[in-house]
């Protein structure tokens, strides 16, 4: 029993030993001199594990009486939350040596969020789902502050910690009312005792503070307000991290206890969430118009998008889910794409961040120019970039699912959103001059930087082959 | 030759002119002209079948799940815009080659505009409204690219920003109506949509789809009131402004609407949104390119005009209006392609495009000459020349319309716009042609190459043969037409219709437009004095509120207050709570409320009395904390009333714990207090904190008094607590027992706590945060003496008597309230009141135990207890029990739980004593001497010792 339990929780399990392993050998060997090793073996491990769980693995399995669900759908954000975490730490590498912040808690934090947000996307249980939540958490909460000795990084770092603990004790409430009016803790469970196509008042009131909960981590409107601050404050490499993986799996999450745990009341819940979507786009769109931080931007930016994923899932079928996925998929390989392209910025061997020194870059550096105009176009959901097909998934969705209003309003709110996204563009090819910024040194962030934007061009042929196993996931969670 | 390869030659051979530059100029250029050619030819050889009333179509699955197909059309409206983006694409390349200079990076100017070729091409071929709009943004994009080529000039910048911001954000703004589109024909193919008419117009969904479409349409085709950014995109060079702005991407909003008619039109909407837009665009850029002295501008107005003179015969909705725009398109693309040329081969060698300084080129420059009189007389409308029989055409329809049941609004102002077209086009040559030769040109003018003007020249021969011989354009206008309308009109184009009301039409116009050029400069000194909305301006103005805008929402929301995000977070939360209270009907209450006796009112009042007290002195710290302690007090004691001895003994010591941690940390607070807020704010919070409050209470109101779904688990453990754990105290039976493995992580936290609470201090301890801390002067004098003697006594004399409660405590946890962990918070309380006694150095020269060690050992006694039932072959942290009896005590029982619980004692004390510790630690000074002694005052000493803070 408790063999076939491990067998099914064995990736989570090898990741959570490697790093505590490392963390003891990092201790007790060099510290920080270690770290370039522990990045690139952290990445590795990351991505064969990735490679194992994608290819590896198939059909559905539980552990642990049913805590634990293995299936498609989390496989899918497994995957990609590895993936991206990878990408991001090797493209860190070169940003933290030059600014001094090789700390080696810097990978072990990443791996440690990595299994939490493993856990997250295949928790089939309210206390699995919070076990990994809050690991996740945890982990990004010291993360933030990593740059002991900056203000903003540490500010940022409480501040997310201060409302992260308000989030987590919503989420908390909300899943003790659910136990109390379920009787049971375990999604199947919970599922079980909604009639006709509705939850009882009780259970009610737990979904909805479940659901600001979890809105709260995937950064929604009006629960985002840690993210400006914290994407600002926290060193760009950690930033970038928040940027990916945690989105997706806290997106995989909010699809898997809708889902799972309130499937068969999905009126109760969509019109909510269509209205995080309506406003994290309106807000995420017109917030980022005056931003000249080019993280700040990024962060209004991941709240928009966020918006567009919400608009999937608040279409409530199984092509909402496969469309969220893809959109999240998407805009997975987007933001590594521009943060590979942030992290490369740079002035007198310091990092900037302000939009003001893009002006002119395209004279400067043509091709990474380039690479970040079909970046941007891509963000923006101009056709034919792929950014496009993922908002249209999720536009299709709501309109399926008879959300015109949602649809129309998402439209309008990218429309806006484009504003700021061809800003950049303008600024790098028909800016004024000014002094150039430094020549980038780091491969590895040109070759993410590049790879990312082939991806957004040339992906249009199929999606990368991305369709099918989100169509996959979506049918593993919605039955 | 297959659709798909038509489409696909212009982004192949997008790559070649990049690739041969190396070669040469020439190389590049032909290359790029051969791949038009081929593409040009693969149209041609379709061609027959499509004039034969036969449509081709090629059909490729692309993204199926989102109803994105490849699927390609030809029919006659394909032809006619393929056929023309092709074909003067080709003329274009040949005068890009002799108009582009040296120095400009002529690969990549031929490599956008194939993609931008590319891009035309799929948009009027598409068969899937989905494909067409990829390629409709990807027009925007390469027109972005080629717009901007001249980077270095300030005005191309801000075109092609306004050009990029406009076009894209209708092209955005199309993709929703594009959905609902879709959604209401259940098919993205084009050939189902446009028969669906029925449906679609019928649907409520319909204005919506219209209105999202024709924004698209209107921000591409610059139609009133987007047309602003046209103009200001003709900074870019003029093969570029000749190719886009003339002949092609502007053309792309008529073309959609052609392309929809058949579905569209018909409707009131339609006829007042289309036709309407069309009028006043017409008169307008009429109006504006009259007073225009840069060439460029004059003649992207009067595109504008154009524009929307065929937007205003599609809006029409009838069949004859359709033809009449279909004509005028082919037309107009003939003349003011070869028109933009002839502007831009004057700029080429005279380097000026200002009107003011031209003039008399005629002599000088007779080719241009030729070309541009044949060609601005055909934009007149002057008969002979094809432009006048399409005008003729639109008048015609226009005589016969009514706007709001006013038959006369419309052909009065269509005439208008005529008249004015007269003018400007006149304008154009004699303003620049005519008078007398100047000697102030900025250089001396003559006329180009062949190869620049060759291209011009072949665009004239249209222009003269349909003028003279329309039925030429027969076949290619009813072709065409029967693509829009779904039917053949079989017009035939004559020049001579009679006297028909629009041949009068046209006699006024073309009179009074030539009596309004004889007064267009003193108009336009008038026009230039007179104040009118600029839409550049208005552009920027609304830019900048927008930005405005988003920052007053950014600057009110993101202030960086941790408060305001809290208010916000609470607010929502309290809404989503009433949402949920909306959201069903609670079941009548199952539950009798509890008779409360007088006591409980009591403590139910002291508890709001100290609550409301510490909102008051919230400023004040230290009677903060003393009511804060009331608070806790009545918690704890409450929980005794309600029969929980276990929870009020553990609270009560943790109560004691917090304080005096608190009290520690108050120390290094600063004094002043933080200014107060403004009484309306201070409203607000209340009224958010009063819902918030209200609302939780409420709700645990709501649901108090109503039954569970399920039955406690009390009963649970009650039966089994004795049975199973042999204790009574079914609490205790739980921690140490029942869930003792939680209990074990637990105890293992807290330890971890403690002990990174020491690393933390310990990593401040010579940080700039102490440095400042230890350098703030108090506001008031300390103590006179800091271990005062009553003090070091009582608590001397309580420790003992303390450390044999928690004793008592512990022995009697497993049937009684006690426990462990309660015996370990009164130990530590006893241990704690020491060194507040006699100084943290004093006592901690007496503690013989590192705390590290205490905890240390507490976890590993705790973990022994667990590995012990592995020896009696039981899972790990079984507990066993037996009774015993050593003479004289009375029987009295061991459990193995026990063990364990002392394990918990001892992390407890070690935790909480490490913390306090750690925290003392950051406000020792260095300079600080330690006193032997136990007291500053002792009689029996005779001198008084350094004083110790």
């Amino acid at each position: 029993m408790i063999a076939t339990d491990i067998a099914a929780i064995l990736p989570e399990v090898i990741l959570a030993v490697l790093a505590m392993g490392a963390l003891l050998g990092a201790v007790y060997t060099g510290g920080d001199r270690t770290t370039p090793l522990l990045i690139w073996s952290a990445a590795l491990v990351m991505v064969a594990l990735g490679v194992w769980i994608g290819f590896g693995m198939s059909g559905t399995r539980t552990a642990f009486g049913g805590a634990f669900i293995n299936d498609g759908f989390a496989r899918f954000a497994k995957v990609a939350v590895l993936w991206s975490a990878a990408v991001v730490l090797l493209m860190s590498l070169d940003y933290l040596s030059r600014c001094d912040l090789l700390r080696f808690e810097f990978p072990l934090l990443v791996a440690l969020a990595v299994v939490g947000m493993m856990m997250m996307v295949s928790a089939g249980d309210l206390m699995a789902l919070y076990m990994g939540l809050e690991l996740q958490s945890l982990a990004l909460y010291v993360a933030a502050s990593l740059r002991r000795d900056s203000v903003k990084s540490t500010e940022a770092g409480l501040k997310y910690f201060v409302l992260g603990a308000l989030g987590s004790g919503l989420l908390l409430y909300g899943c003790s009312l659910a136990y109390g009016f379920a009787g049971t803790t375990q999604f199947s469970g919970i599922i079980a005792t909604a009639q006709d196509g509705h939850v009882g008042i009780g259970l009610l009131f737990g979904l909805v503070f479940i659901i600001t909960g979890l809105a709260f981590k995937v950064s929604a409107v009006p629960f985002h307000m840690w993210t400006p601050d914290v994407y600002e404050g926290a060193p760009t490499p950690v930033t970038a991290f928040f940027a990916t993986a945690p989105k997706m799996a806290a997106m995989a999450l909010f699809a898997r206890v809708m889902h799972d745990a309130f499937g068969a009341a999905v009126a109760d819940w969509s019109g909510i969430i269509a209205l995080l979507s309506v406003g994290s786009m309106f807000l995420g769109a017109v917030a980022a118009i005056g931003q000249r931080d080019i993280k700040r931007l990024m962060a209004y930016s991941s709240i928009a998008h966020m918006g567009f994923a919400l608009m999937g899932l608040a279409a409530g079928t199984g092509f909402g889910v496969q469309a969220m996925l893809i959109y999240m998929a998407i805009y997975l390989a987007m933001s590594l794409g521009v943060f590979a392209f942030i992290l490369s910025l740079e002035r007198d061997g310091r990092p900037v961040t302000d939009i003001g020194n893009l002006h002119q870059y395209s004279r400067q550096q043509p091709l990474r120019a380039l690479c970040m105009l079909v970046l941007l176009f891509s963000l923006a959901g101009v056709p034919p970039m792929v950014g496009f097909f993922g908002k249209f998934y999720v536009l299709r969705a709501a309109v399926e699912a008879d959300m015109i209003w949602l649809a129309v309003a998402g439209v309008i709110a990218s429309v806006i959103g484009a504003f700021y996204y061809l800003r950049i563009v303008y600024f790098m090819y028909f800016g004024e001059e000014r002094e150039p910024l430094d020549p980038p040194a780091s491969t590895v962030q040109w070759a993410v930087l590049v790879a990312s934007a082939a991806v957004m061009v040339f992906g249009v042929v199929n999606l990368l082959g991305i369709e099918g196993p989100a169509a996959m996931a979506a049918e593993a969670l919605v039955r | 030759m297959s659709l798909f390869l038509i489409v696909l030659l212009p982004f192949a051979g997008a790559l070649l002119p990049g690739l041969l530059i190396r070669a040469g100029r020439n190389v590049c250029a032909a290359t790029t002209g051969a791949v038009t050619a081929t593409a040009l030819l693969g149209l041609i050889v379709n061609a027959p079948a499509v004039m034969r009333g036969q449509s081709l179509t090629a059909r490729l699955d692309w993204l199926p799940a989102l109803g994105l197909n490849a699927n390609f059309h030809l029919d006659g409206l394909g032809l006619l815009f393929a056929g023309l983006i092709l074909g003067i694409g080709l003329l274009i390349i040949l005068y890009a080659r002799f108009y582009l200079s040296r120095e400009d990076p002529m690969g990549r100017f031929y490599t956008f505009l194939l993609l931008f070729q590319g891009a035309m091409v799929g948009i009027v071929l598409s068969d899937n409204i989905l494909l067409l709009l990829v390629f409709w943004e990807l027009t925007s994009l390469s027109s972005f690219l080629l717009i901007g080529y001249w980077s270095h000039l300030p005005e191309s910048r801000q075109g092609a920003r306004m050009a990029l911001t406009v076009t894209g954000t209708g092209g955005l703004a199309m993709i929703a109506g594009m959905l609902i589109l879709g959604n209401l024909a259940d098919s993205y193919d084009l050939s189902v949509i446009l028969t669906r008419k029925e449906t679609i117009q019928a649907s409520s969904l319909y204005p919506l789809a219209l209105v999202l479409i024709l924004a698209g349409c209107f921000t591409k085709s610059a139609q009133f009131p987007f047309h602003f950014w046209l103009p200001h995109a003709m900074a870019a060079p003029t093969p570029v402004s000749a190719y886009l702005h003339s002949a092609t991407m502007v053309k792309a909003g008529l073309f959609l609407m052609a392309r929809l008619w058949p579905v569209l039109s018909g409707t009131p909407e339609w006829f007042y949104i289309v036709a309407t837009t069309g009028l006043v665009t017409m008169v307008l850029g009429a109006l504006i390119a009259l007073f225009k002295d840069d060439l460029k501008a004059l003649l992207a107005f009067s595109t504008v005009s154009h524009l929307g003179l065929i937007t205003m015969l599609l809006g029409f909705g009838t069949k004859g209006a359709a033809v009449a725009a279909v004509f005028h398109i082919i037309n107009h693309a003939s003349f003011k392609a070869a028109l933009f040329m002839t502007a831009g081969i004057i700029d080429h060698e005279t380097h000026t495009r200002d009107a003011q300084r031209l003039g008399g080129l005629r002599r000088l420059m007779p080719v241009t000459f030729a070309i541009a009189t044949i060609t601005a007389l055909s934009m007149a409308g002057l008969p002979f020349l094809n432009g006048f029989l399409s005008k003729e055409m639109m008048l015609e329809e226009a005589a016969h319309t009514a706007w709001l049941g006013n038959p006369w609004l419309v052909p009065a102002l269509a005439t208008a716009g005529a008249l004015l077209s007269v003018a400007y086009s006149l304008r154009y040559l004699v303003h620049v042609f005519l008078g007398p030769e100047r000697d102030d040109y900025p250089t001396r003018p003559h006329d180009p190459g062949f190869g620049m003007w060759a291209a011009p020249a072949l665009l004239v021969v249209p222009v003269i043969v349909i003028g003279i011989y329309p039925a030429v354009a027969e076949a290619l206008v009813n072709t065409t037409a029967t693509a829009v309308i779904g039917q053949d009109p079989h017009v035939h184009l004559k020049i001579w219709h009679g006297l028909t009301p629009a041949l009068f039409l046209s006699v006024v116009a073309v009179a009074g437009g030539a009596l309004l050029l004889s007064v267009q400069r003193p108009l336009a000194r008038l026009w230039d004095s007179t104040p009118r909305p600029e839409a550049k301006t208005m552009f920027d103005a609304a830019i900048a509120g927008l930005a405005g805008l988003g920052n007053r929402v950014t600057d009110g929301l993101h202030n960086g207050a941790i408060t305001r995000y809290a208010a916000i977070f609470m607010v929502t939360v309290v809404a989503v709570g009433w949402h949920a209270y909306g959201g069903g009907a609670l079941g009548a209450e199952t539950r009798a409320l509890s008779q409360i006796s007088p006591v409980a009112w009591i403590g139910w009042a002291v508890l709001v009395i100290a609550t409301l007290g510490l909102i008051r002195y919230h400023r004040n710290r230290l009677r903060a904390l003393v009511l804060m302690g009331v608070i806790g007090l009545i918690v704890s004691i409450s929980f005794n009333y309600l029969s929980a001895p276990d929870l009020a003994l553990t609270q009560l010591s943790v109560e004691v714990v917090t304080i005096i941690l608190l009290l520690l940390a108050l120390n290094f607070l600063p004094e002043i207090t933080p200014p107060e807020t403004p009484p309306l704010r201070r409203m607000r919070d209340m009224t958010i904190a009063a819902a918030a409050g209200l609302g939780a209470g409420g709700l645990i109101y709501l649901l108090m008094t109503r039954d569970f779904v399920f039955g406690t688990i009390s009963d649970f453990h009650l039966t089994r607590s004795y049975k199973g754990g042999g204790g009574d105290n079914v609490v205790n039976v739980i921690l140490v027992d029942f869930r003792g493995y939680d209990t074990f992580g637990e105890i293992t936290v807290l330890g971890i706590a403690a002990i990174v609470i020491y690393a933390v201090t310990e990593a401040l301890l010579d940080s700039p945060v102490r440095r400042r801390l230890l350098h703030r002067q108090p506001g008031h004098a300390l103590a006179g003496d800091a271990h005062p003697m009553m003090m070091v006594i009582g608590t001397r004399v309580l420790m003992p008597i303390a450390l044999m409660v928690a004793a008592y405590i512990f022995l009697r946890g497993h049937n009684q309230p006690g426990g462990g962990f309660i015996a370990g918070l009164v130990a530590s309380i006893a241990l704690v009141m020491q060194y507040m006694a006699s100084g943290f150095a004093w006592a901690s020269e007496r503690q013989r135990y590192p705390y590290h060690g205490i905890i240390a050992a507490g976890v590993l006694l705790a973990t022994a207890t667990g590995v012990g039932s592995w020896l009696a072959d039981r899972p790990f942290l079984t507990s066993n029990f037996g009774y015993f009896r050593i003479p004289p005590l009375k029987e009295f029982e061991l459990a193995t739980a026990m063990g364990f619980d002392a394990g918990v004692f001892l992390v407890v004390v070690g935790a909480v004593m490490l913390a306090l510790e750690s925290i003392s630690r950051m406000a020792r000074r260095q300079d600080n001497e330690v006193s032997p002694y136990p007291m500053d005052i002792d009689p029996a000493r005779e001198t008084t010792p350094a004083k110790e803070t």
